[in-house]
C-alpha cells in the first residue's frame, strides 16, 4: 500500500477561462477553503464527499488546456510514489511542503518554480486576505477586491510560510504515527498468518483423524457385509444340493414305479407290494421335503453406528489438550516458614481449565519414590501452598488440563520454605557503648544460608525507631556496631533460598556502659554465682583439703571468677561494690592467665588487691608480682575499674567520693576480661550498665 | 596595688608572665608568676595556687617542673607566689636557708622582729587571691592549691584551716608534720614563739583532726630515696595514720627512687594538674 499516492491527495485545476485558479486540495488532513469563487455557490468543506466526480471530469480539460501543469505534477507524483512511504528523505517532505503550500495559497510559488506564469501574467504585488489571492496593486481598486483586506506580499509570504512549518510538523507527525500504524499491521499480519496456520494444521489434523476413522469404519463394515454374504451364500448352495439330491431320488423312483406300470400284472402286483412294503418308498414319501428358504435372500437392516465420528466432528472445534506448562525455579524472598508460593505458565496458545499441583518433600537431598505428598487443582498460574514444614526441600510438578484432555507433567522444580526463627541467647548478650555482640541459636535443624540482625532505636524525642539490618551473617554470633547510651531492640531472621524466616523474639540492649557475664567455665569450685549472675560469694566453710588440678579454663588456686567482656575496643567502665574488710582482687586478665596462679601474680593479669590485717587496709595494684607503694586513707566500698584500650590504661576509682587510687599503663594486645577474685569467705557484686562517671573521664 | 610587669614569655599557646607589686600583707615589694593558658583569652578560668619549699623563688617551678601544657590544656591559671618577704633589713634574715628569707612556712608570724613582714599565711590565702581576682581572668569561685614540700605543707594547711575555699589539693613531699621536725620546730618556734598550742594551727596533721567532714580529696607524691623523708623532716606516716582515722580522702603515693628534686616534681605534675583539673572543671 502506498499511504502517499499522490494523485489521491493532491489535483489542481486550472481554470481556463479564469484569470484566478481555483486550486483544489483533497486528501490531506486539512482542507483550508481555497479557490474563493467557489465559496459562494459551493463550501468545499461541505462539499468534499460529493466533489471528487465533478474534479475528475474537470482534470481531463485541465490536462488539456495546461499540459506544462499536470505533466510536471505527475512527474512529481511518480516520485513520490517511486520513494514510497518506507524510504523517504528529507527532500520529499519539503517537496510536499512545497507542494502543499502551492496548493492552497501561494501564488508566488508558483511563480518561482515555473517562470512562465511571468509571461502570461503580470506578477502581482500585494495579497488579498478575503480571497486568500495575491493581486496587483491596480486590481484593489476593481469591483472584485474593492473593500477587501490586503496585505503587503512579503507578509503573506511570511505567514504562508509559517503555515506550512506548522503543516509540515503536522505532516511528520502523522508519517510517524502511520509507520507505527504501519508496522503494527504488519505484526498483526504475522500474528494472523501464525494462528490461522496452526487453526489450519488442527483443521487437517482433525479431518484426517475423521477420514481415517470413516475409511476404518468402512471396511470393517465392507468385510462384515462380505462375510455375511458368502454365509448365506453357502447356506443356499447347501439347500440347492439337497434340494438335487432330494430331487434325484425322486426321479429314481419315479422310474422305477413307471417301470412297474408297464410289467405283468403279476409283476406289478408283486413289485407293488414290495415297493409298498419297501422302507425306500415309504421312507421317501415319509420325509417331507424341505422348500422352505433356510436363508432370506433379503439384507438384514444394519444400524450403522457413526456416534464416534460425530464424535470426532464435534471436537474439531475444541482447542488441542495443553501441552506441558513451564514450572519456574522459586523466586526469592517467596517462601515463609509454612509456605511456599509456586508459579508456572502455560504455552500462549493453550487453552487451559485448571492446573494440578503436585508436590513432595525432598530428604536427605534425594527425591523420595515418585508419589505425590498431595495435588491441588487451582485455575490460576500460582499457588500458595500452605502448611509446610520449615527450612525443608520439596518438589513441585504441575499439570494442564482441559475438555481435550490432560498435558504431561512440567519439569520438577525445588521449593525451599524459610526457615524457623532464630532463638537468641539473651543471657548470652555482651555489650559496651559502642557494640554489642549478640548470639543465638539456629532455630533449624537444617543448616540455613545466613542470618540477618535487625536494630530498632528505642522511641526517643532524636530517634524514631528506624530499622536498620545487619545482613548475611554466616555464623549464630554478630557483633553490632551502636551508638552510646541508647536502648535497641534487636531481632534476628533465619535466611535461606526461600526467603528470610519470621523475627526471633527480641532482645532488649542498652548501650549504656558494658555489660558483661561471669564465665561460669572459669569459675573456682569455691565461689557460688548468684541467681542474676553478678553477686560472686565465696562461704564459711572448711577450705577443702582436695588439690584441684590444674587447668586452662578453671582458676584452681586463686578463688577467682572471670568475666566475658565484649571484644571491642575503646573504654569499658563497671563497678564492684565490696566489703571493706573482705579481701579480694578485682582487674583484668587474657583469657588464656595461668588458672593456678593469682591475680596480678604474672604478666598476663591487672589487679587491685585488698587485705585487710588488724582493720589495717592495705591496697596493691599487683602486675607481675609488683606494686607501687600507695596508701588509700578511705577505704572504698565500692570500686570503679575503667579499662580503656585507646590509651592502654586500667584505672581504679573509690567511686562514692569519687577519687582516683591507681592508674596501670598495660599494653592490651589482647582483649582482656574482668576478673574478681575472694580471698576470704564473703561476696562482692558487680555492677554493669553504668555510664562512666565524669571524674573518670580524664584518667 | 599597681602592678608591674616584670617578663611574658608565650608558653604553650598561652602566657607565662612575671608581676611586681607592694604587698600590704608582708610590706614589701613582692613577685609573683602567673600562667595564663589560652583559655583566659575567652573566658575565666579556675585559678591553681602552688606553693613553693625553702629556698625558692616564683622561678623555680615556672622554669623546672614543666606543668605549662598540663595547665594549657587543662585552661587553668596557675600563680606561684614567691616563699617569703624579701628585703625586708630583717636581722637574721639571710642567715639560714631554713629560717626567714625563702622560709616563710606560710604561716603569720606573731613573734618580733617577723610580725610585721612574715605573713605569708595571710599573703597566699588573702591578699593575693584578691589580687588575682581583681586583675586577671579568673573564677574566684574556683580555686585549688598544690605545693612541694615547705609548700606542700603550706598547700595541707591552707586547704584545711579554709574548708571548702579550696576545691582540692595535692603536695609533693610535704612536711606533714612540722610539729615533729626539724625544720618546723625551728621556723615554728622563730615565727611564733615557743607556745606549741599556736603551733598546731600550722600543723597539716593536727589540722586534720578537726577538719570538718567536708569531701576534700588530696593526693600526695613522695619520693621513696628522698633525703628529708629518712631525715624525718616530711612525716608523711603521721598525716596518713590520721586522716585514715578521720575518713579524710587521700591517695599517698610513695614513688620508688624518687628524690626531693624538681625532677621528682617534674614526673606527676601532669598527675597533679589532672588532679586539681578534676575538681575545677567538674
Amino acid at each position: 500500500m502506498d499511504l502517499y499516492d499522490s494523485e489521491d491527495r493532491l489535483q489542481i485545476f486550472p481554470e481556463g477561462n479564469t484569470r484566478m485558479r481555483r486550486e483544489v486540495v483533497q486528501g490531506l488532513e486539512d482542507d483550508h477553503e481555497l479557490g474563493d469563487e467557489f465559496v459562494g455557490e459551493n463550501t468545499l468543506r461541505a462539499g468534499v464527499s460529493e466533489y471528487p466526480p465533478y474534479v475528475m471530469k474537470r482534470r481531463e480539460s485541465a490536462r488539456e488546456q495546461r499540459d506544462w501543469r499536470f505533466g510536471g505534477e505527475a512527474t512529481e507524483a511518480e516520485d513520490l510514489s517511486f520513494g514510497g512511504w518506507g524510504s523517504r528523505g528529507q527532500c520529499q517532505d519539503l517537496r510536499e511542503a512545497y507542494r502543499y503550500t502551492r496548493g492552497r495559497s501561494s501564488e508566488e510559488y508558483e511563480c518561482y518554480v515555473i517562470p512562465e506564469e511571468e509571461d502570461e501574467e503580470e506578477a502581482p504585488d500585494i495579497f488579498c486576505v478575503t480571497c486568500k489571492t495575491p493581486i496587483r496593486a491596480c486590481e484593489k481598486v476593481l469591483d472584485e477586491h474593492k473593500g477587501h483586506e490586503v496585505t503587503p506580499l512579503d507578509k503573506a509570504l511570511e505567514n504562508a510560510k509559517d503555515e506550512i512549518h506548522k503543516n509540515m510538523f503536522k505532516l511528520e507527525r502523522q508519517i510517524i504515527e502511520m509507520e507505527n500504524f504501519a508496522s503494527h499491521l504488519e505484526e498483526v499480519f504475522i500474528t494472523v498468518e501464525e494462528n490461522f496456520g496452526r487453526q489450519e494444521q488442527n483443521f487437517e489434523s482433525h479431518y484426517n483423524e475423521i477420514l481415517e476413522t470413516l475409511a476404518q469404519k468402512y471396511e470393517e463394515k465392507i468385510q462384515a457385509l462380505g462375510e455375511k454374504k458368502k454365509e448365506k451364500l453357502q447356506a443356499l448352495y447347501g439347500q440347492l444340493v439337497s434340494c438335487g439330491e432330494n430331487l434325484e431320488t425322486c426321479k429314481e423312483l419315479m422310474e422305477t414305479v413307471e417301470e412297474m406300470c408297464h410289467e405283468e400284472k403279476v409283476d406289478f402286483i408283486k413289485d407293488a407290494v414290495i415297493m409298498a412294503d419297501s422302507n425306500r418308498l415309504g421312507k421317501f414319501l415319509k420325509t417331507k421335503t424341505d422348500v422352505e428358504l433356510s436363508t432370506q435372500p433379503d439384507f438384514e437392516d444394519q444400524n450403522l453406528d457413526f456416534s464416534d465420528v460425530e464424535q470426532l466432528m464435534d471436537s474439531i472445534n475444541i482447542i488441542p489438550a495443553p501441552s506441558a506448562p513451564v514450572i519456574n525455579p522459586q523466586a526469592p524472598n517467596s517462601a515463609t516458614g509454612s509456605s511456599v508460593r509456586v508459579c508456572w505458565s502455560l504455552y500462549s496458545d493453550d487453552t487451559v481449565e485448571s492446573y494440578q499441583l503436585s508436590c513432595r518433600p525432598v530428604r536427605d537431598g534425594s527425591p523420595q519414590e515418585d508419589q505425590a505428598a498431595f495435588t491441588v487443582t487451582v485455575k490460576e498460574t500460582y499457588c500458595s501452598v500452605t502448611n509446610l514444614v520449615p527450612n525443608t526441600q520439596y518438589e513441585f510438578w504441575v499439570t494442564a488440563q482441559n475438555r481435550a484432555g490432560t498435558s504431561p507433567a512440567s519439569e520438577c522444580a525445588m521449593y525451599m520454605t524459610a526457615p524457623s526463627p532464630p532463638i537468641i541467647k539473651i543471657k548470652e548478650i555482651r555489650s559496651c557503648e559502642e557494640a554489642a555482640l549478640i548470639c543465638w541459636e539456629s532455630g533449624n535443624l537444617n543448616p540455613v544460608d545466613s542470618y540477618t540482625v535487625e536494630l530498632t532505636q528505642a522511641e526517643t524525642p532524636e530517634a524514631s525507631g528506624v530499622t536498620e539490618s545487619v545482613v548475611g551473617i554466616p555464623t549464630c554470633e554478630s557483633l553490632v556496631q551502636l551508638q552510646p547510651r541508647q536502648s535497641y531492640t534487636i531481632y534476628v531472621r533465619a535466611l535461606n533460598v526461600g526467603g528470610p524466616s519470621a523475627r526471633s523474639k527480641p532482645a532488649v540492649v542498652h548501650t549504656t556502659g558494658s555489660y558483661f557475664h561471669l564465665n561460669k567455665d572459669t569459675c573456682h569450685p569455691w565461689l557460688t554465682i548468684s541467681e542474676d549472675g553478678y553477686t560472686v560469694v565465696r562461704s564459711e566453710r572448711k577450705a577443702a583439703a582436695r588439690e584441684q588440678l590444674p587447668s586452662n579454663t578453671q582458676f584452681t588456686r586463686c578463688v577467682a571468677v572471670m568475666g566475658n567482656l565484649i571484644p571491642v575496643q575503646g573504654r569499658h567502665y563497671w563497678e564492684v561494690e565490696v566489703d571493706d574488710c573482705l579481701d579480694y582482687s578485682v582487674g583484668v586478665a587474657f583469657e588464656d592467665v595461668p588458672k593456678q596462679e593469682d591475680l596480678g601474680a604474672n604478666c598476663h593479669s591487672w589487679c587491685m588487691r585488698h587485705t585487710c590485717a588488724s582493720s589495717r587496709h592495705k591496697y596493691e595494684f599487683l602486675h607481675n608480682k609488683m606494686t607501687p607503694d600507695i596508701r588509700v586513707t578511705v577505704a572504698p566500698r565500692k570500686i570503679g575499674v575503667l579499662l580503656d584500650y585507646e590509651n592502654s590504661k586500667l584505672s581504679f576509682f573509690n567511686v562514692d567520693i569519687s577519687q582516683h587510687l591507681y592508674t596501670f599503663s598495660c599494653q592490651l594486645h589482647r582483649f582482656v576480661h574482668p576478673c574478681f577474685s575472694l580471698e576470704k569467705p564473703g561476696c562482692l557484686k558487680i555492677h554493669n550498665g553504668i555510664s562512666m562517671p565524669l571524674h573518670v573521664a580524664d584518667y | 596595688m599597681a602592678l608591674k610587669q616584670i617578663s611574658s614569655n608565650k608558653c604553650f599557646g598561652g602566657l607565662q608572665k612575671v608581676f611586681e607589686h607592694d604587698s600590704v600583707e608582708l610590706n614589701c615589694k613582692m613577685k609573683f608568676a602567673i600562667y595564663l593558658p589560652p583559655k583566659a583569652e575567652t573566658g575565666k578560668c579556675p585559678a591553681l595556687y602552688w606553693l613553693s619549699g625553702l629556698t625558692c623563688t616564683e622561678q623555680n617551678f615556672i622554669s623546672k617542673s614543666g606543668y605549662h601544657q598540663a595547665a594549657s590544656e587543662h585552661g587553668l591559671v596557675v600563680i606561684a607566689p614567691d616563699t617569703s618577704p624579701r628585703g625586708c633589713n630583717i636581722k637574721g634574715e639571710d642567715d639560714s636557708w631554713d629560717f626567714g628569707t625563702g622560709a616563710g612556712f606560710y604561716v603569720d608570724a606573731t613573734e618580733d622582729p617577723w610580725k610585721t613582714n612574715y605573713r605569708m599565711y595571710s599573703y597566699v590565702t588573702q591578699e593575693l587571691p584578691q589580687l588575682i581576682n581583681a586583675n586577671f581572668p579568673v573564677d574566684p569561685q574556683r580555686m585549688s592549691v598544690f605545693g612541694h614540700s615547705m609548700g606542700g605543707h603550706g598547700a595541707l594547711i591552707c586547704a584545711l584551716k579554709n574548708p571548702g575555699k579550696y576545691k582540692s589539693v595535692s603536695a609533693f613531699a610535704p612536711i606533714c608534720n612540722p610539729v615533729l621536725c626539724p625544720w618546723g620546730k625551728k621556723a615554728f618556734s622563730g615565727y611564733l614563739g615557743l607556745d606549741q598550742g599556736k603551733w598546731k594551727a600550722y600543723d597539716a596533721t593536727h589540722l586534720v583532726q578537726s577538719y570538718p567532714d567536708s569531701q576534700l580529696d588530696i593526693l600526695i607524691d613522695q619520693g621513696k630515696d628522698d633525703q628529708f623523708l629518712s631525715d624525718g623532716q616530711l612525716l608523711p606516716d603521721n598525716f596518713i595514720a590520721a586522716c585514715t582515722e578521720k575518713k579524710i580522702p587521700v591517695v599517698f603515693r610513695l614513688q620508688e627512687g624518687y628524690d626531693h628534686s624538681y625532677y621528682f616534681i617534674a614526673t606527676f605534675i601532669t598527675d597533679h594538674i589532672r588532679h586539681h583539673a578534676k575538681y575545677l572543671n567538674a
